[in-house]
Parts: C-alpha cells; sequence; structure tokens
C-alpha cells in the first residue's frame, strides 16, 4: 500500500482547515475536556477519601474501583446505550446518540483512573505533610487540600491519563454517540470509519491531531513535573 | 503558687497488651524549659505526639487552659496552642515564606502583622540568604531552622521538639542548639525529646527521664 500519498492529503487537509475535520477535532476536544472538567473534582475526592479513611466496605470499593479499570469499554457503552434508550429508566432525558452522552461515557471511563490514581499519589505522599498541616493549625479540609497539593504532580499524571483514555475512546462512543457525522463524529471514531471506508487521509489526519494533543499534553505534565522536582 | 500550663494526668500508652508507659503525674509549667530523655523505645515520641494530638489512642486526661481533656478527645483549640515539630520537619514543597506564614494563615493573622511576623522568622532562623531557596534544596540544618522558626512564629504557648539535632552536621547543630537557647531566653515553653548530651547540658532546661514505663524529673 502507497502510505505516501494518503499522508501528503491529510496534511493537505490539515493545512486547509477542511471544515469537515475542524468539526471533528472540535468536537472531541470539547467533550474530552469538559467530562474530565466535571469528574475531575468528585473523583480526587473520592480517591482521597479512601486513600486517608477507614471504614466499613472501604477496600471493597478500592477493589471495586480497581477492577471499573480493567472493564471493557465497550460494556460500558452497552450498559449505558440500555439506560439511555428511549425505553431505557434514562430515556426521557433524550442524550443518546448525542454529544452528552459520549460525555457521560467519557466520564464513567475517566473516573476510576482518576480515583486510582489519586489513591496511589495521597498513599504514596510522606505522612509527615498531612501531620504537619494540622499541627501547624489547618483544619481537616485545609490538611487534606495541602495533602493533595503536595502530591499535585500525582494528580495531574491522574487528569492527563484520564484525558487520554478519554479523548481516544473509539468502542463506547461509537455506541452511545452514534457516528454520526457533524454531530457526535469524534476522532477516534472518525478515524474507525474513514479507515474502512478505505479514506486514509482523513484517518491519518485524525490520527496526527491524536498524537499531537496526546504528546503535548503529556510533555506538559512533564515539564511540570520537571519544575516540581527541583523544589 | 501558680498553676501549671499544662497537666498530664494518668496517662497510659499501650501497644496491645504491652503498655509502653502509665504517668500518673506531669506537669509543665509556663515559660518552663524542658528536656525528656530516655532510652530509644521508650516513648518519648509518642508521649509528644499524645500532646500534640496526633495520637488519640492512649487513656488519661490533659488540663490546659483550665479545661480538662480525654487525650483522645483532644479538641481542635489545642493544636493552635500546641505545636509539634517532627524529627526530620517536613517543609511543604512551595517557598520558604509560604511554609513560614502557612500556620498564620491557619489562625486568620491579619496580612500587615503575617508579614512582619515572617519577616521576624526569617531574620530569627538566620535564613535571609536562602530565602528564594526551594525548601527541599535546603541543607539538613537550614529546614531544621526553618521548621523551629515556622512553629516559633505562630507563638505557641507550648512548643514540642523531637529530636532537633538528630542527623545535623556539626555547623547545623551548633546553629539549632544557639536557637534552643534562644527560645529558653525568650521565655517560651518548651519541650526537646533528644538524645543530644548538648542539649540535655542546655543551661536552664528541666530534665525529664522517660524509662521503664514512667517518668521522674532528673537533677543534675
Amino acid at each position: 500500500m502507497d502510505l505516501l500519498e494518503p499522508t501528503t492529503q491529510a496534511f493537505r487537509l490539515l493545512l486547509a482547515g477542511d471544515p469537515e475535520l475542524l468539526r471533528i477535532i472540535w468536537l472531541s476536544l470539547w467533550v474530552s475536556v469538559a467530562a474530565i472538567a466535571l469528574v475531575a473534582a468528585p473523583s480526587i475526592g473520592l480517591g482521597f477519601l479512601l486513600a486517608m479513611t477507614r471504614f466499613p466496605g472501604q477496600r471493597t470499593l478500592v477493589v471495586l474501583v480497581q477492577a471499573l479499570l480493567s472493564f471493557p469499554t465497550v460494556v460500558i457503552g452497552l450498559v449505558l446505550y440500555l439506560l439511555l434508550s428511549r425505553r431505557g429508566p434514562l430515556g426521557f432525558l433524550e442524550l443518546l446518540f448525542t454529544p452528552w452522552a459520549i460525555m457521560i461515557g467519557y466520564m464513567v471511563i475517566a473516573l476510576p483512573i482518576l480515583v486510582v490514581f489519586t489513591i496511589s499519589a495521597v498513599q504514596g505522599a510522606d505522612p509527615r505533610v498531612y501531620e504537619t498541616a494540622r499541627c501547624l493549625g489547618a483544619g481537616l479540609l485545609k490538611a487534606s487540600l495541602t495533602t493533595l497539593w503536595e502530591v499535585r504532580f500525582g494528580i495531574l499524571a491522574a487528569v492527563v491519563n484520564g484525558f487520554g483514555r478519554a479523548i481516544s475512546e473509539v468502542g463506547m462512543a461509537i455506541m452511545v454517540g452514534g457516528n454520526i457525522a457533524g454531530l457526535t463524529r469524534n476522532i477516534p471514531t472518525a478515524i474507525a470509519l474513514e479507515t474502512t471506508k478505505g479514506d486514509f487521509a482523513q484517518g491519518i489526519a485524525l490520527g496526527l491531531v491524536l498524537m499531537v494533543v496526546a504528546l503535548g499534553v503529556n510533555v506538559a505534565l512533564a515539564a511540570l513535573q520537571g519544575e516540581g522536582g527541583l523544589r | 503558687m501558680s498553676a501549671p500550663l499544662l497537666e498530664l494526668r494518668a496517662l497510659h500508652k499501650a501497644f496491645g497488651p504491652r503498655e509502653l508507659f502509665g504517668i500518673p503525674r506531669l506537669a509543665l509549667e509556663a515559660g518552663g524549659a524542658y528536656v525528656l530523655v530516655g532510652p530509644n523505645g521508650s516513648g518519648k515520641t509518642t508521649l509528644m505526639r499524645i500532646l500534640a494530638g496526633l495520637d488519640r489512642d492512649a487513656r488519661g486526661f490533659l488540663f490546659f487552659g483550665g479545661e480538662s481533656v480525654h487525650v483522645a478527645d483532644y479538641p481542635e483549640r489545642l493544636r493552635r496552642s500546641i505545636v509539634y515539630v517532627h524529627q526530620h520537619p517536613y517543609l511543604f514543597h512551595t517557598s520558604l515564606r509560604h511554609n513560614l506564614e502557612y500556620g498564620l494563615k491557619c489562625r486568620g493573622v491579619p496580612d500587615a502583622e503575617r508579614a512582619r511576623r515572617v519577616e521576624e522568622a526569617i531574620s530569627w532562623s538566620g535564613l535571609q540568604a536562602r530565602v528564594a531557596t526551594p525548601p527541599a534544596k535546603l541543607s539538613g540544618g537550614e529546614k531544621q531552622r526553618a521548621a523551629l522558626a515556622r512553629a516559633r512564629a505562630l507563638e505557641p504557648q507550648l512548643l514540642l521538639l523531637d529530636e532537633p539535632t538528630s542527623n545535623l552536621d556539626r555547623e547545623g547543630r551548633a546553629q539549632t542548639l544557639a536557637l534552643l537557647a534562644q527560645l529558653r531566653a525568650e521565655r517560651r515553653t518548651v519541650m526537646v525529646a533528644c538524645h543530644d548530651q548538648e542539649v540535655i547540658r542546655l543551661e536552664g532546661f528541666t530534665r525529664l527521664r522517660l524509662e521503664d514505663g514512667g517518668i521522674a524529673l532528673q537533677s543534675g
């Protein structure tokens, strides 16, 4: 197969600012960013609680969240589809085959990543952080926020990973989004579709965008971590 | 004779079936300087952590400011009066100034007063030249001085220092000893747990010996 021709075409599409391509990229970006923005705070809070407190059933909850990490995303898509479909319990919301359905799916996929990474970051924190804050007069909330701030690079890694998983998700996005052109078609679903149609140029162009986004986010994280490492 | 600043009564600490110590009564006078000595494992750090409210898994009563509380119900307001500094103090990964003002902010000290106390803490600890240095880059001695200054800036009624000279080089130790002597000269109520003979011999410090599950005043 000739790779040069579709790759050249892909760059042409990107440089020309193809409106269809831009719409797909924009949809992917805003839905992923919004999903992570919405799910980050509660997930980080839950992760912190699971790491710092002891209560009956806590261990079971941790195992459950960890199990969600390896849950096939198509199954998440299937469950969401059943919940959001017209006859499902949430059908009245009419969210199926809209970007909102994809956003909910992204949130479900990102949640266990954010929780598990936060647990790991907080449990790895020096126990003196929380104690020092408390000894200096911080209340429970302030001492907790101080601890989270001290492990901020671990938390940022959680957010980046959650975002990476969301923006690259295909199966769930097709199931609950329907891959509708101009409405729910995003980067990974468009790549899957264009590849099956044999239109590699658009697939390559979108793949390049996805790689640039992933690289950019990770480079930014590494730069921040590098800065923190100097402290 | 005035009432003691703090009094412990019937304090018992155990790890499972093994009792670490049982202290029938211990009184600390306001303005007093105490050095807590005893062999490794005698419970010096544990006693300090109980006094600081970091270890509530003990039995006994604490009389402070005319009130009696069970150590398991350590009240939040006591944290504003009693400040504990770890053996290896932790400085937040922010800036030296932020570390110094952290507790002041927690106490709602107004901006101008806070700035004044931070400047005073920097000057007291002799860290003027290190203000721009990230805390993680400070030497062990500098970290210890910063932690002492951070605690002192809060003007606590009781300052608990856990082995403040351990693992410091000669220079760091000398500087920390000088700050301890200064705390004594300022009539701060301070309790220092340590093995360091130079600290134990510091002028004006009353020696408390924790050994064989009990505590005793020690002379000489």
